[in-house]
């Protein structure tokens, strides 16, 4: 049985946890910019398995992790053109269309996968951490929150400037007026096609960021259907951040944090049955989500094509 | 007596006296044999290695080979059918998944199948199935850890709730504490069928490592290619120079790139297979199952040099041990089994 207190071990845990966590935290911030929109984007995972898949070849091609991240984002942004195309231009049921951009996705990337890596199986080399001053030589907390690779800190930035984006600009409101009353916004002047279209486009470029992430660092290689559900989950706990960046954070890195410690408790033999110890991220995120954000609400023209003049 | 009846009185008697004078030649000469499984077969595991057993079983008889590998873990009806079309006349349905559907299609068309993990659907003529003592491979692997470990911390990583994982699982601790039994052994589930989630076979296994293991039993699909680089990126813990993975069902060398595989649990259907062929030839198919076991060779443990000489002595004797039955591998099918092994 291990020591669960060793500062190694603690440090190795929390560490793993943030590296589960920040796919999701990208993938459901992304999810949320489209829900405020009026778009349910159930293609998440499509979009993150092809972000996945890009940002693993490229970064294998090129060998710098930042490059293969940003042609991750932007796979995901091209596949969320499907959603553009399909629904947000044509009215198309949400849904379905999601399903099956999910569906290409995967086979996309599986097919893609299996006749350029099949026989080789390449590995990149962990992701160099950066390492915040001061801060990183904290027992635990330095070597795990303070030691991560700098996207990370970009991340916690980004969801800064998103949540403050959201409430304070004009940005932000039409955003919002797009998935609650799409017909006033439009009435006003601003084309809710176009606000859509933007909102789904960053969720693409986020998700793809996210799938990105989980492939470089997280993974450290791409496998057919390595994001596991991830896209998903993202969806749950967007739907139950309701439009609030922060709860994304926390919601990604509590699932992240819960699932590192499912692996803890039965590193250390802990006498839990297995099967309910691995309830426990999907627990502890809707206990905290359901319990802390009940007041808020989802927007009223969440999943309805908006197609002007028509009730 | 109409002259038709007679006719057909005399053609009866002698296909009669043709199947008791030729019994033999009732039975069908195989000239092409249908392979399915869920993923492409060159994933250094499970899929390859059936396909090559596959291969190696047409290949004694001058058969033709229909491969129908990455066909997905849904239903494989319409798979099936496609391989009978195509005239297949033996097919190795080589996934646990397929064995009630592929069980089913034989007794529909009369083509004779190989299943898994389910020795009840055992048929004459029809169904044969084939389990594994991997177990005792796992036992050869817990031996040659146990010596190569140099913290006395050794971990298992599982990616999915898998009756064969756990029996390796178990057959590992075993042969581990046969070697020492103050060996301490660190053990994680990935999730409840983590086979894909590379994620997470890294950083269960990362966090394995933390825990102070140098050497890391994983068994995993395609989940053990995230096993594999937490295990080259891994720094080493504290009184180890090097952390070591040991991987199951296949070969990993071909891509072991930094040199960290120490050895691997091969699962070896050739023989199995062959077998099959020769039973469907004399007539046998399906009066019993198949093991693989390390006493016929269908398991064994993958001979690499990042073990000493000594470590592999250990292993051989092992070996001879299990094979002259002197050495009994406990069965542990679930993880309490495992989890009740560990605590003793």
């Amino acid at each position: 049985m291990v020591d669960l207190l060793s500062p190694t071990f603690l440090t190795a845990v929390l560490a793993a946890g943030i590296v589960a966590g920040i796919p999701l935290l990208f993938a459901s911030l992304g999810e949320t910019l489209a829900e405020q929109a009026g778009v349910l984007n159930v293609g998440l995972e499509g979009m993150m398995i092809s972000g996945a898949f890009v940002a693993f070849v490229t970064a294998l091609a090129v060998g710098d992790y930042w490059i293969g991240l940003l042609a991750g984002g932007i796979a995901g942004a091209v596949v969320s053109l499907v959603m553009v195309v399909f629904c947000i231009r044509l009215g198309l049921d949400q849904i379905v269309v999601g399903i099956a951009l999910v569906l290409t996705a995967e086979g996309a990337t599986s097919v893609l996968h299996d006749i350029w890596y099949s026989r080789s199986y390449p590995r990149l080399p962990n992701v160099e951490p950066f390492r915040i001053p001061l801060l990183s030589e904290i027992p635990v907390l330095g070597g795990s929150l303070f030691s991560q690779p700098l996207v990370v800190y970009v991340a916690l930035a980004g969801v800064a400037f998103a949540a403050w984006a959201i409430r304070r600009t004009r940005w932000g409101l039409e955003l919002r007026a797009a998935g609650e009353r799409p017909d006033s916004l439009d009435a006003a002047g601003v084309s809710v096609v176009r606000t859509r279209t933007v909102a789904e486009l960053m969720c693409g470029f986020l998700a793809g960021v996210g799938g990105g992430y989980l492939a470089l660092v997280g993974a450290g290689t791409f496998v057919p259907f390595v994001t596991h559900g991830a896209g998903f989950i993202a969806i749950v706990i967007a739907m139950l951040a309701r439009g609030r960046p922060w709860w994304c954070v926390l919601g990604g890195l509590l699932f992240g944090i819960s699932l590192s410690i499912t692996t803890a408790l039965q590193v250390a033999g802990i006498a839990i049955p297995v099967d309910f110890v691995e309830m426990l991220p999907f627990i502890s995120v809707l206990v905290v989500l359901v319990l802390f954000v009940r007041e808020s609400r989802l927007p009223s023209a969440l999943g309805l094509p908006y197609l002007r003049g028509s009730r | 007596m109409s002259k038709s009846r007679v006719l057909a009185m005399g053609l009866g008697a002698t296909l009669a006296l043709g199947a008791v004078a030729f019994p033999v030649a009732a039975q069908t000469e195989i000239m092409k044999i249908g392979y399915i499984s869920p993923e492409a077969a060159t994933d250094y595991g499970w899929n390859q290695q059936g396909l090559i057993g596959a291969q190696a079983a047409a290949a004694s008889i001058g058969a033709e080979l229909i491969q129908a590998d990455n066909s997905g873990y849904g239903d494989p009806g319409p798979v099936l059918g496609q391989l009978k079309d195509d005239g297949a006349q033996l097919i190795i349905a080589q996934a646990s998944g397929y064995t009630t559907v592929a069980a089913q299609f034989a007794k529909d068309s009369g083509i004779p199948v190989i299943v898994f993990d389910q020795p009840e659907m055992t048929a004459a003529d029809l169904v044969a199935d084939v389990a594994t003592n991997s177990q005792q491979g796992g036992y050869l692997a817990g031996v040659l850890a146990a010596h190569a470990s140099k913290t006395g911390v050794l971990g298992i990583v599982i990616s999915a709730d898998d009756t064969n994982w756990h029996k390796q699982a178990g057959g590992f601790v075993a042969g581990a504490k046969s070697v020492n039994p103050e060996i301490q052994i660190l053990q994680a589930q990935v999730g409840p069928a983590g086979y894909g989630d590379a994620e997470g076979g890294k950083t269960t296994t990362e966090t394995l490592i933390a825990g102070g293991a140098d050497i890391v039993f994983g068994m995993g699909d395609g989940s053990s290619f995230g096993m594999l680089a937490a295990v080259e990126n891994a720094t080493p813990p504290a009184g180890a120079d090097k952390v070591m993975f040991i991987d199951v069902i296949g070969d990993k060398t071909p891509i072991d790139a930094k040199d960290v595989l120490l050895s691997s649990v091969l699962w070896d259907f050739t023989g199995t297979y062959t077998q099959a062929v020769a039973d469907i030839a004399a007539g046998t198919f399906g009066d019993a199952g198949y093991t693989l076991d390390a006493a016929n060779g269908g398991i064994s443990l993958l001979r690499t040099d990042n073990a000493s000489d000594e470590a592999w002595a250990a292993v051989d004797a092992a070996a001879a041990g299990i094979a002259d039955g002197s050495i009994e591998v406990p069965l542990t099918a679930t993880q309490a089994d495992v989890d009740a092994l560990i605590a003793q």
